[in-house]
C-alpha cells in the first residue's frame, strides 16, 4: 500500500511538472500552424543534401514544435514546394532542436549539461542520416499520394518527371488556380483544434507518467538493475520503451528523469533521441506525410542509428 | 466535455500551486510556471466553452467527436478528478530506497556555518566536501529528517533533495548512533540533537551523530530540499 501511495505521489509529480511544458508545446504549434508558412520563400530553400536538412533543422527555432506539432507543420513545407531534405531535416530534427524541449530537457537535467548538447547533437546527425537515407528513395515512393499532388501543383513543371504529369505537356485537365498566398485559419478553429491535441497529447502523458510512476516503484530493484546497468539491454529497453510510451518530445525528459539513476548514460540518450522520431503514435502521424515503405524504412534505420549512438555514449562514459 | 476536461487539469495546476501541494511534489522554481499554466488552462477551458456555445446556437451541424479523442477526454476528466481527490502521500524512505545517494557537483559548499545551525544537508554536504571525521568530532548537531532504513547498519536521518520533481529525489543521509534499546520507525520524522563523533564502519572511520535527545515531529511543510 505504502508502495502505491509513492507511486501516486511520483505520477503527480511528474504529470504536474509535464503538464505546463505540454501546454506551451501545443500553443506554439498551433501559433504556427495560425501563421500558415507557405508561398515561394519555401521553395528558395537550400536543395543541398547537407545544407538542406540544416536549414530544416534550424526551422525547429523558429516553429518550435514537439513532434505531433510538427508534422502538420512538415506536411504543409513539403505540399508548398519546400526541397526534400529541407522538409525531412525539419520533420526529424526539429522537434528536439527547439527552444522548449531544450528547456524541458535542461529542467529535468540541471545537473547533467552533456545531456543538454548530446541530444540536440544527436537528434541532427539523425535527421541528417534519415533525410540522406530517404533521399534516395524518389518521390513518388516516399510521399503520400495526396501529398504528392499538392507538391506537384507548387513545384515548377520542370521539376516534375515527364511521366508524372497529369497537367501541362502530357495531362488532360488543368490544374486549379492556386491562392497566392496560403489562408490562414480563423482563431477559434486554432483554438479548438490546439485544445482537441491538447488533450489528445495529455492522455498519452498520463499513460506515459503511470508507466514511469510504476516502474520507479513497483519493479523490484534488482530487475531495474540487472536491466539498466547492462550497456546493451539497457539502450535496447529504452528504445522499445520511447516506441511504447510516445510522449511528447517536449516533456519526454521529464519520464526519463523516473529511469535515470537506473540505468546507462547511453539508454537515456537513446530515449531522447528515438522519442521524437519514432514512436507508436508518430508511425500513425507519418500516414499524412510518408508512404509505409518509407515509415519502415524510417523507423529501420533510427533505431539501428539509435543503438549505435546509445553504444557509443556507453563505451564513452562509462 | 472538452472544456471540463480542460478546466480540471487547470483546477489541478492552480489548486496544486494554491494548496501548498506543489512543496510536496517540484521544485520551488517550477512552482510559478505551474500556476500560470493552471490559470492559462482555465482561461482556454473558458474559450472553448463559448466557441462549443456559438456553435450550438449557430446554423449547422456540431462537428462529431472521433472516439479516440472521446476516449482521450474521458480519461483527463478521470485522472483529472482523481489527483484533486486523492493528495499524494509518498513513503519518504521507499523514495529513497530506489534511488542511488549521489550529490553532484552542487555539493561544493561556498560557506560552512557554524556547527549548531548546520541543516542536515549542509552537513552531509560538508562530510562529502571534507570527508575527514576528525575535524568535527565533538561539534554540536542539531538536524531534522526523516528515518530512512539501510541494510546493514543501523538507520540513517535523511533528507531528500529534488532537483526538478519527485522522480529525481535524491537522498542524503546521515549515519546515526541511537541511544540503546531504541529503534526509530521508518519514514518517521525526528528532531536529533546530540554531537558529531567518530566510528569504525566496515574498516573506514566515519563521522556518526550520537543521539541525545530525539523528538518526533511532523513532516515539515516543505519537506524536499533543492
Amino acid at each position: 500500500m505504502e508502495r502505491l501511495a509513492t507511486a501516486w505521489a511520483i505520477f503527480q509529480g511528474l504529470l504536474i511538472e509535464a503538464l505546463p511544458f505540454l501546454l506551451i508545446g501545443v500553443g506554439i504549434a498551433s501559433l504556427a500552424r495560425w501563421l500558415a508558412p507557405g508561398g515561394a520563400w519555401l521553395r528558395k530553400l537550400p536543395r543541398d543534401p547537407l545544407l538542406g536538412p540544416l536549414t530544416g533543422a534550424a526551422l525547429g527555432f523558429a516553429l518550435p514544435a514537439c513532434e505531433c506539432g510538427n508534422v502538420p507543420v512538415a506536411r504543409r513545407l513539403l505540399a508548398g514546394g519546400a526541397p526534400l531534405g529541407t522538409a525531412l531535416g525539419f520533420l526529424f530534427a526539429a522537434p528536439v532542436l527547439n527552444p522548449i524541449v531544450l528547456a524541458s530537457t535542461w529542467a529535468a537535467f540541471p545537473n547533467q549539461p552533456w545531456l543538454l548538447a548530446a541530444r540536440p547533437a544527436g537528434a541532427l546527425l539523425l535527421a541528417l542520416l534519415l533525410a540522406s537515407v530517404l533521399r534516395l528513395l524518389p518521390e513518388t515512393a516516399l510521399l503520400d499520394p495526396v501529398l504528392l499532388e499538392e507538391r506537384r501543383l507548387s513545384q515548377p513543371l520542370a521539376a516534375v518527371g515527364l511521366l508524372e504529369r497529369r497537367t501541362g505537356l502530357v495531362g488532360a485537365v488543368s490544374p486549379p488556380p492556386l491562392p497566392a498566398k496560403p489562408t490562414r485559419p480563423p482563431l477559434q478553429e486554432v483554438l479548438q483544434h490546439g485544445s482537441r491535441e491538447f488533450l489528445d497529447l495529455a492522455a498519452l502523458l498520463v499513460l506515459g507518467c503511470i508507466i514511469a510512476a510504476a516502474v520507479q516503484t513497483l519493479l523490484p530493484r534488482s530487475w531495474l538493475l540487472a536491466v539498466g546497468e547492462a550497456p546493451t539491454l539497457s539502450v535496447l529497453s529504452l528504445m522499445l520503451l520511447a516506441v511504447v510510451v510516445s510522449v511528447c518530445s517536449s516533456v519526454d525528459a521529464f519520464l526519463a528523469l523516473g529511469f535515470a539513476a537506473q540505468v546507462t548514460p547511453g539508454a537515456l540518450l537513446a530515449f531522447l533521441v528515438l522519442g521524437p522520431v519514432v514512436d507508436l503514435k508518430l508511425l500513425g502521424l507519418f500516414r499524412v506525410l510518408l508512404q509505409p515503405r518509407a515509415i519502415a524504412i524510417t523507423a529501420a534505420a533510427a533505431t539501428v542509428a539509435v543503438l549505435v549512438l546509445g553504444q557509443w555514449v556507453n563505451l564513452v562514459l562509462l | 466535455m472538452r472544456a471540463l476536461a480542460l478546466a480540471l487539469w487547470g483546477a489541478v495546476l492552480l489548486g496544486s500551486t494554491l494548496s501548498g501541494r506543489l512543496d510536496l511534489l517540484l521544485n520551488g522554481v517550477f512552482h510559478p510556471l505551474v500556476g500560470l499554466s493552471g490559470v492559462a488552462l482555465l482561461v482556454l477551458a473558458g474559450l472553448v466553452l463559448k466557441a462549443d456555445r456559438d456553435l450550438a446556437i449557430g446554423p449547422g451541424r456540431r462537428p462529431s467527436t472521433p472516439r479516440s479523442a472521446q476516449l482521450a477526454i474521458g480519461l483527463s476528466i478521470a485522472i483529472a478528478l482523481l489527483v484533486l481527490a486523492i493528495p499524494p502521500n509518498p513513503s519518504f524512505s521507499d523514495l529513497a530506497a530506489n534511488r542511488p545517494a549521489e550529490l553532484g557537483e552542487e555539493a561544493e559548499l561556498s560557506f560552512v556555518l557554524p556547527p549548531a545551525q548546520r541543516t542536515l544537508t549542509d552537513w552531509v554536504r560538508l562530510l562529502r566536501s571534507q570527508p575527514d571525521p576528525s575535524l568535527y568530532a565533538g561539534d554540536p548537531v542539531r538536524i531534522s529528517g526523516f528515518v530512512w532504513p539501510q541494510d546493514n547498519d543501523q538507520p540513517q536521518l535523511a533528507r531528500l533533495l529534488v532537483r526538478c520533481c519527485l522522480a529525481d529525489a535524491t537522498p542524503v543521509g546521515l549515519p546515526v548512533r541511537w541511544p540503546a534499546g531504541q529503534k526509530p520507525r521508518a519514514d518517521q520524522w525526528l528532531a536529533v540533537q546530540g554531537t558529531m563523533a567518530m566510528e569504525e564502519h566496515n574498516g573506514q572511520t566515519r563521522s556518526v551523530v550520537i543521539a541525545e535527545q530525539i523528538r518526533p515531529i511532523p513532516r515539515p511543510r516543505r519537506p524536499l530540499e533543492p
